[in-house]
């Protein structure tokens, strides 16, 4: 199998930090990688490498083996590659149907207004956004401000979607409908990487797990092993907190 | 832990339509056609004085909603307008002076040279973002008088230069009073279909979307670079053309006037009053604001000016979003109040 998009040796440094770090990594289609790791561990500076936002160092960036390093987001987004953010991103003065029309409209084909309302509101109703078409992004829920942001993704009709901290904010009555959509969208054949800070989501529907820490990959695997590892046990809670832990677990 | 939570009601979906129907989509091109023929008709009551007065009225409609174009719907506030009203009207009193081409020739020909020098300083202006924008556009049409004061052989520097207008040496006649009102109206509502059509089409969608998130409308495909970039080049080519019939109605053109700073400000707090990103907004703008101005100047002869000052601050603080957008507030959320909208924005 080869990977939809690749990553090699992906590295950012913002004057003396490092943010990112020699990075590897493989989408594959109908997978989903799972990117943890402490906050200040590069994970959205890695999600904006890989979409153009930010200029990497050095490194390189392939989508389905075109070279994409240091492309525009714009270029970035018609390759088949849609992201979220972590600091939801709505245009404010625009209904929610018309945010979700904008991505529908500029995936890199012509794409009429007429016909990407329509493609918008399908999309609003796969998220269940489809009562709320006519509100304002300003009167909907995290949560749905959340699922807004994910149908403006999905909206592009992407391979690769790059999920940044989707979770975040979400109840926990929340968090298992958007797991169960996200699911539904790694069966549809997309690649997906979803960093997040809620592990136990991670673990749910990852098959693999790469940890970020300071900017390099700390380590990398099945959910289940990385999650035991000591030396990501140690970057969350320092080595002293670490060692505590091991012991009561004991 | 999620059982503790009840499952969410499901949602009322009420099924929305995605397109309007056909009769709301024409309705703006049937108001727009209306107001036209009601302009053309007006003129039947007008005498010489007021004609002028009303075509006034009807380039500032045309320099506002240019200005909208990248002010409104892109949020670039450009405060160099004025540089390229001056720039058409140049290139129109060059072209006709030296080169004895026909206005209409040069009406076509300042429109080019306007917007082709603004697809080439934009590229790097529209980099910036904000005051610094503001600050460097406005220092471009300070830049474009020096240039022009500083050529006098080709465009008689500080002394002015005459369009021949009359007589055999002019390459078209001065097209008189009643002329110029019908041109300024055309001009306006070509300017309004053009805005129109920008507004409802891909363009104004990457527009707005560039306004309200510029790395958002990036991640969502736009290219923002072009997309800001098309939008200035078109309100500075329109705005070119206002310039160039501005300089074959007055035919002797000076640096001062034609880069006059507070042509850009008149049109910008028309913007801002009549709503910003709007169609109707600066038409409305410019409506009220030049008909309060001539009204004050007539009334109130010695206190005037401080007059329209006074009005326009009490109305950008009443209604900081302008009439137009206030109107789809208030009608959406069913409250009318001031204060309230007042509140609303935080002032």
């Amino acid at each position: 199998m080869t990977a939809v998009m690749q990553a090699r040796g992906l590295s950012k440094r913002f004057g003396g930090l490092q943010a990112v770090k020699a990075l590897d990594l493989d989408l594959y289609a109908g997978r989903l990688l799972g990117v943890i790791g402490p906050n200040g561990a590069g994970k959205s500076t890695a999600i904006n490498l890989l979409t153009g936002h930010i200029r990497p160092t050095s490194g390189r960036v392939v989508v389905d083996g075109a070279d994409l390093t240091g492309a525009k987001p714009w270029r970035v987004a018609h390759a088949g590659v849609a992201r979220t953010f972590q600091i939801v991103k709505p245009f404010r003065g625009m209904t929610v149907l018309d945010n979700v029309t904008v991505a529908a409209m500029f995936t890199g084909q012509r794409h009429t207004v007429h016909a990407s309302r329509q493609a918008a509101m399908e999309t609003l109703d796969r998220v269940g956004l489809a009562g709320a078409a006519r509100l304002s992004p300003t009167e909907l829920s995290v949560a749905d401000a959340r699922r807004l942001e994910l149908a403006k993704a999905l909206a592009l009709r992407p391979r690769v979607l790059l999920l940044d901290e989707v979770l975040a904010g979400l109840r926990p009555g929340e968090i298992d409908p958007a797991l169960a959509l996200i699911d539904s969208l790694r069966r549809d054949g997309l690649a997906l990487m979803m960093v997040e800070h809620v592990i136990h989501a991670i673990t749910a529907v990852a098959d693999e797990v790469l940890v970020l820490h300071h900017g390099e990959v700390l380590t990398r695997g099945e959910p289940a092993t990385v999650l035991s590892d000591e030396r990501v046990i140690e970057a969350y809670l320092g080595s002293r907190f670490a060692k505590r832990a091991k012991e009561e677990l004991r | 832990m999620s059982t503790v939570d009840a499952p969410a009601p499901p949602r009322t979906t009420t099924v929305v339509p995605a397109v309007a129907p056909w009769w709301r989509r024409s309705a703006p091109w049937v108001l727009l056609a209306a107001g036209t023929l009601g302009g053309i008709a007006l003129q039947t009551q007008l005498y010489t004085a007021q004609e002028r007065v009303v075509g006034t009225v009807f380039m500032f409609v045309a320099l506002a909603t240019a200005w909208n174009l990248i002010g409104g719907f892109t949020g670039y506030p450009w405060f160099g307008q004025v540089g390229f009203f001056g720039l058409g009207a140049y290139v129109t009193a060059l072209c006709m002076y030296h080169l004895h081409l026909s206005f209409w020739l040069s009406l076509v020909l300042s429109g080019l040279v306007a917007g082709l020098f603004a697809a080439f300083v934009g590229v790097p202006l529209l980099r910036l973002k904000g005051h610094y924008f503001a600050i460097a556009t406005l220092g471009v049409a300070e830049g474009l008088r020096e240039v022009v004061l500083n050529l006098p052989r080709a465009t008689g520097g500080g002394g002015g230069l005459t369009i021949p207008t009359l007589g055999p040496d002019a390459p078209t006649r001065w097209l008189g009073n009643d002329g110029f009102y019908i041109l300024f109206l055309l001009i306006a509502a070509a300017v309004v279909a053009v805005a129109l059509a920008v507004s409802r089409s891909r363009a104004g969608y990457a527009l707005r979307a560039v306004n309200q998130d510029e790395e958002a409308a990036a991640a969502m495909g736009i290219n923002t670079t072009r997309t800001k970039t098309l939008a200035f080049t078109l309100a500075a080519t329109l705005t070119g053309v206002v310039g160039s019939a501005q300089a074959f109605r007055i035919q002797a053109i000076y640096p001062d006037p034609s880069f006059d700073t507070s042509i850009t400000e008149l049109a910008v707090i028309m913007v801002m009053i009549g709503g910003a990103g709007t169609v109707l907004g600066p038409i409305l703008g410019a409506i009220a604001v030049q008909y309060m101005s001539e009204w004050l100047r007539e009334n109130y002869t010695n206190a005037h000016t401080f007059i329209l000052g006074a009005l326009i601050i009490v109305t950008v603080v009443l209604l900081p979003q302008g009439f137009v957008n206030y109107l789809g507030d208030a009608v959406k959320t069913r409250r009318f109040s001031l204060l309230d909208n007042v509140r609303r924005y935080r002032l």
